[in-house]
């Protein structure tokens, strides 16, 4: 535990000279790393917990992202108050819309969630677009600051503070919990524990996490549509972020939200644009086939490795 | 009205087979194949570039379109969902990035920019006052046509037993020595036949576009759960309910609410009856 307390302080250390060296262009790409990292973060912990996987993500950011928008836009609200109004919208609307999917199993869970996702893409067309800007969206928001720097170190602060709260949380008892629901909900409930409570915790934190990331998100851009947000493509790479990192870690979908953005950025010049798509999800297949727990469980294996590490592993590589 | 009628019924045709191929894999593998769309996408773009670029005759053309989603179907199979079989969530969240990967390539060959497709036989005609295609209506007899000789295949041979069978109990019928591996290979061969047949119709009625494997694979999805698994007169009716709401929707609210009600449809059915409008059994 001391050991990677120490390594979360050195990441951060590192993280934090970063802007010493390193040109605007490249912030940008941590910046954007940094923002995936949460999303994915988010969906790992309701998804990559307890199993119900949620294809409907983009819908929590887009109801922050859209929320902090219209307050700003429509009625002038101060960021410091449209950004966390956005925050509990999403918790709430999030927790109103999903709850009851709880209930169905798995499958279906995600199903329901990408039927939300795209229910809301085709309504934001045609209800009020006066409000929501309709197809086009809304743009020329207020930025929450401005330059490459201070957005960088905003955004990571913002990551590194969230994944090192969820990391202490999902080594918690409560984790074990969480990830029981995935193994087996009929245990869970037979050894006393409510499902409903724990599913609606893990939910509930995740819709927090997304509406943190969607707020920023948005008063970075400084604009929001409904073709970027409620998309299967941006559901797929934050998908993909929390798959080639391994899920169920907190860890995994840090790495891979990095891996996935810095691979793009070093191979842009030489493949172009349209292949990233095909890329992304052909490297997923072959990591999700052959290695299920991502990225992170290959570190790990290697650290033990090196690492001469005489504990033994709990089942899912879990110890640290 | 009696237009909606019309549409509705030639819509719904067209749902009921682009809906059949999506159903047989879910009832006899349990496994929801979220790039069933593809299938169509795929007997799509075949067809327009064997008819439209090479510019052979249609049957070879539809012939080589619907070959190709029977290769692709198989493919699958064995290829992504046949070592993940027993974790339907895996296969879920493998088909949809396999899905992705697909629209990726379609982009890459095709560049993303929409195209239309020539219509399979050209007119229209006139039904009680009102002017409706030909290739639509084409479209209802080949999809009643190909339901007819699937529920005779099902019904009255030895194979057709025997993937009902499966569907109905894996394991009892791995005891009463069905090679179940061979019975989900022509499973999938069919239903990628099925999703091509449908998706040259479809993509004549609609366009092609790099996108457009999401809204079948939303009408699949609401048929199985609508009509539940296993029957393939379930999916017939469950696709005629699913195809007048569509008509409805689009004839009389607004063209834009394409597909919003059939995904409201989905959500309700899910979160107030789980089992399904028609009943079915518990996963």
């Amino acid at each position: 535990m001391k050991k990677t307390l120490l390594l979360w302080a050195i990441f951060a250390g590192l993280m934090c000279l970063l802007p010493l060296f390193a040109s605007s262009g490249t912030l940008r790409v941590f910046i954007f790393a940094n923002f995936l990292a949460i999303f994915a973060m988010s969906w790992d912990i309701l998804s990559g917990y307890t199993g119900y996987i949620s294809f409907g993500h983009p819908f929590l950011i887009g109801i922050a992202g859209y929320t902090t928008a219209m307050l700003t836009r429509h009625l002038g609200t101060p960021l410091f108050l449209s950004m966390p109004l956005a925050v509990l919208v999403t918790m709430a609307g999030g927790t109103l819309f999903f709850f009851p999917a709880l209930r169905t199993r798995g499958t279906y869970f995600a199903l329901v969630t990408l039927a939300f996702m795209e229910v809301t893409y085709g309504l934001m067309q045609v209800v009020k677009p006066s409000l929501t800007g309709g197809t086009r969206g809304l743009s020329g928001l207020p930025l929450l600051v401005t330059g490459a720097i201070p957005n960088y170190y905003l955004s990571f602060f913002v990551m590194f503070l969230i994944a090192l709260g969820l990391w202490a949380l999902t080594r918690s008892g409560l984790g074990t919990a969480l990830s029981a629901i995935r193994m087996d909900e009929d245990a869970v409930k037979s050894a006393g524990l409510s499902t409903s409570k724990l599913k609606l915790f893990a939910f509930m934190l995740s819709a927090l996490v997304a509406g943190i990331g969607g707020a920023l998100y948005t008063h970075y851009l400084g604009s929001i549509s409904p073709r970027g947000m409620f998309d299967i493509n941006f559901l797929f790479t934050i998908l993909i972020a929390a798959l080639i990192g391994g899920e169920q870690s907190i860890v995994g979908p840090i790495l891979g939200a990095y891996f996935l953005t810095f691979l793009l950025e070093y191979l842009r010049p030489y493949i172009p644009g349209a292949w990233r798509f095909l890329l992304y999800g052909v490297i997923a297949l072959v990591v999700y086939y052959y290695a299920p727990k991502g990225l992170y469980s290959i570190f790990q294996a290697g650290a033990n490795r090196f690492g001469k590490k005489t504990r033994r592993n709990g089942q899912y590589g879990q110890t640290t | 009205m009696i237009g909606i009628i019309i549409q509705g019924f030639l819509l719904s045709g067209l749902y009921a087979l682009i809906a059949v191929g999506f159903t047989m894999i879910f009832s006899v593998g349990r496994v929801l194949n979220l790039a069933y769309g593809v299938y169509i996408m795929l007997g799509g773009y075949v067809y327009y570039v064997l008819a439209q670029v090479l510019s052979l005759p249609k049957i070879p053309s539809f012939l080589g379109a619907v070959l190709a989603g029977v290769a692709f179907g198989i493919s699958t199979y064995l290829f992504l969902v046949r070592r993940l079989e027993d974790n339907p969530i895996a296969v879920e969240i493998s088909t949809l990035i396999l899905a992705v990967v697909m629209q990726a390539v379609i982009i890459l060959v095709f560049s993303p920019a929409p195209r239309s497709m020539w219509p399979l036989v050209p007119g229209v005609i006139h039904l009680f006052g009102v002017t409706i295609s030909k290739n639509i209506f084409l479209a209802m007899i080949v999809s009643w046509l190909v339901l007819g000789a699937l529920l005779v295949f099902v019904h009255k041979t030895q194979l057709g037993r025997a993937i009902r069978a499966v569907s109905m109990d894996t394991k009892g019928s791995l005891i009463s020595g069905i090679d179940s591996s061979k019975i989900n290979i022509v499973t999938w061969a069919l239903s990628g036949a099925l999703g091509a047949i449908a998706g040259v119709f479809f993509a004549t009625y609609t366009q092609l576009d790099p996108a457009m494997w999401v809204f079948p694979l939303i009408i699949a999805v609401a048929v199985v759960i609508v009509g539940g698994i296993g029957s393939i007169m379930g999916s017939l009716v469950a696709a005629h309910i699913v195809g007048f709401l569509e008509t409805i929707t689009t004839g009389v609210i607004a063209p834009e609410l394409r597909g919003v009600f059939t995904l409201l449809l989905i959500i309700v059915i899910l979160i107030i009856v789980p089992k399904g409008l028609l009943g079915r059994e518990e996963i």
